[in-house]
């Protein structure tokens, strides 16, 4: 069976997968992790602060976000979108949106319930004393979240944070149904231009295994290490 | 001008003589039907040392802490230098700045330095420069006798020491006032009376102090005044010469061979 193989063609396309492909999965992982966790604090807040309606936009946000399926999101994302902002402009075409920027969005939106989560889970980790502590020091509440509770709950949260960036990385991939130049897409657009969908496949799954799997590796390291500073 | 001089830089001189703490009436409820706090009312007079005392869950925490607005309360008035932690104008952060608060469990900030633990606030609230706060941090871990600890993380520290450093972080924003609760209690036995000897200290200087604790040698050295507290109630609030010598409640008599028969 591995007689039919042609290795050939993937080490031709080696240049084009990967400072194509993969820069593009990767930029989109490393700035949809950025701003999830960005957004997904601000609604972990949000959901904390007892300040009606807040608690119940965040957690009416995270529950919508996460009863739906993410290819659908990204779906409807991209080909809604251009017809919300042409009634918003007036214009009278539908705005089209640079793709990256798209799934970027949707991803952002997406991962940032998630993020939510964890946030609230770290936050919820610290002990009250820590937050009494910070107030009785004579610091407000703004301040008591940024130089008090947000570092110790976001370095506790760290290793979960990044396991879910890993899985964000494999999730990227799902951007194939807009036929953008991601890792996956590039490679089953070679394998179907040249009849080798068998090999390009085998070796897309390679790859995200390799580097899935060191990142994993390398995030247990770092687990260890910040229980042993705890 | 001159007035926010006194307000921001002078600490203890700007304030008037008399009732640095006044409680009067305060009730708060957990739920309608528990009650942790029953009409409780005292003071504390400028450089007085008063001492908290009573079995546990008798709300001696809860009433220390609605002191700093740590904990709200429903009914009843707390006002500190005469101003009124209700009073919804009252800036609590800067009020709350202006009292020091050690806790049972320490609290230090277990991701900063030791330093930085001092200096945090002295720069976020009192608007200290860098240079100025770190002085000052260097000069009360020399006073709690921690000057070698300065660039450690409060995990590096025994209990006794991270109790000391609560204290200077405490005592870095210049407070009018310090509230402990049951500073000693969390200690491993050979470590309390390192921190004692700091809060013994302090109230020597004239510290106007507000203390929850079991430590009846602490009260008997130092303290003006005695409190007891039982379910909620101040059931007796005397100088120490009368706490000690003839308490006038039975339930304070209880308590006192209990805590000083072992």
């Amino acid at each position: 069976m591995f007689g039919n193989f042609d290795f050939e063609v993937i080490i031709r396309s080696i240049p084009y997968l990967f400072m194509t492909g993969m820069v593009f999965t990767v930029k989109l992982t490393i700035f949809a992790s950025f701003f999830g966790v960005i957004l997904g604090t601000l609604l972990a807040l949000m959901r904390l602060s007892g300040l009606w309606p807040l608690p119940q936009l965040a957690a009416g946000y995270v529950n919508l976000v996460r009863s739906l399926p993410l290819l659908l999101v990204i779906f409807w994302f991209f080909f809604l979108i251009p017809f919300v902002a042409q009634s918003i402009v007036g214009s009278e075409r539908p705005i089209t949106i640079d793709p990256f920027i798209s799934a970027l969005i949707t991803f952002t939106l997406f991962e940032a319930a998630y993020f939510s989560e964890i946030m609230r889970a770290g936050i919820q980790s610290l002990s009250k004393g820590q937050v009494s502590a910070g107030y009785a020091t004579g610091l407000n509440y703004r301040q008591v979240m940024r130089y008090v509770v947000l570092p110790q709950a976001f370095r506790n949260m760290l290793p979960i944070l990044l396991t879910q960036t890993i899985v964000l990385f494999q999730d990227t991939s799902l951007v194939y149904v807009l036929s953008l130049n991601d890792f996956l897409g590039i490679a089953g657009k070679i394998g179907q231009r040249d009849g080798r969908l068998t090999e390009m496949y085998l070796f897309a799954a390679v790859t995200y295994f390799v580097i899935s799997f060191l990142a994993s590796t390398a995030v247990r390291r770092l687990n260890s290490r910040i229980a042993i500073i705890r | 001008m001159t007035n926010t001089m006194t307000m921001t830089s002078s600490g203890a001189t700007s304030i008037p003589a008399g009732h640095v703490i006044d409680i009067k009436g305060v009730s708060k409820w957990y739920t309608p039907e528990f009650q942790v706090l029953k009409n409780c009312t005292t003071k504390v007079d400028k450089g007085e040392v008063v001492v908290v005392c009573g079995p546990s869950g008798s709300g001696k925490s809860t009433l220390i802490k609605c002191v700093n607005a740590l904990e709200p309360f429903q009914d009843g008035e707390i006002a500190v230098t005469g101003i009124s932690l209700k009073d919804k104008s009252t800036n609590l952060p800067r009020l709350r700045s202006k009292v020091g608060m050690v806790f049972q469990h320490f609290e230090l900030f277990p991701h900063l330095s030791i330093t930085d633990n001092l200096c945090l606030a002295q720069q976020k609230v009192l608007d200290r420069s860098r240079s100025e706060a770190v002085a000052k941090a260097n000069k009360l871990l020399v006073r709690v006798g921690l000057e070698s600890q300065a660039a450690k993380f409060p995990g590096q520290l025994s209990g006794g020491q991270q109790q000391r450093v609560a204290i200077a972080r405490a005592l870095a924003m210049d407070p009018i006032a310090m509230l402990f609760d049951e500073p000693t209690s969390a200690l491993d036995p050979e470590m309390v009376s390192e921190v004692l000897d700091v809060m013994v200290e302090l109230a020597h200087e004239g510290m106007t102090m507000m203390v929850v604790t079991h430590e009846m040698g602490f009260a008997r050295k130092v303290a003006d005044r005695v409190i007891f507290m039982d379910r909620g109630e101040i059931v007796e609030d005397a100088p120490k010469e009368d706490f000690f010598g003839k308490p006038r409640t039975e339930r304070a008599q209880q308590f006192l061979s209990k805590i000083l028969a072992h």
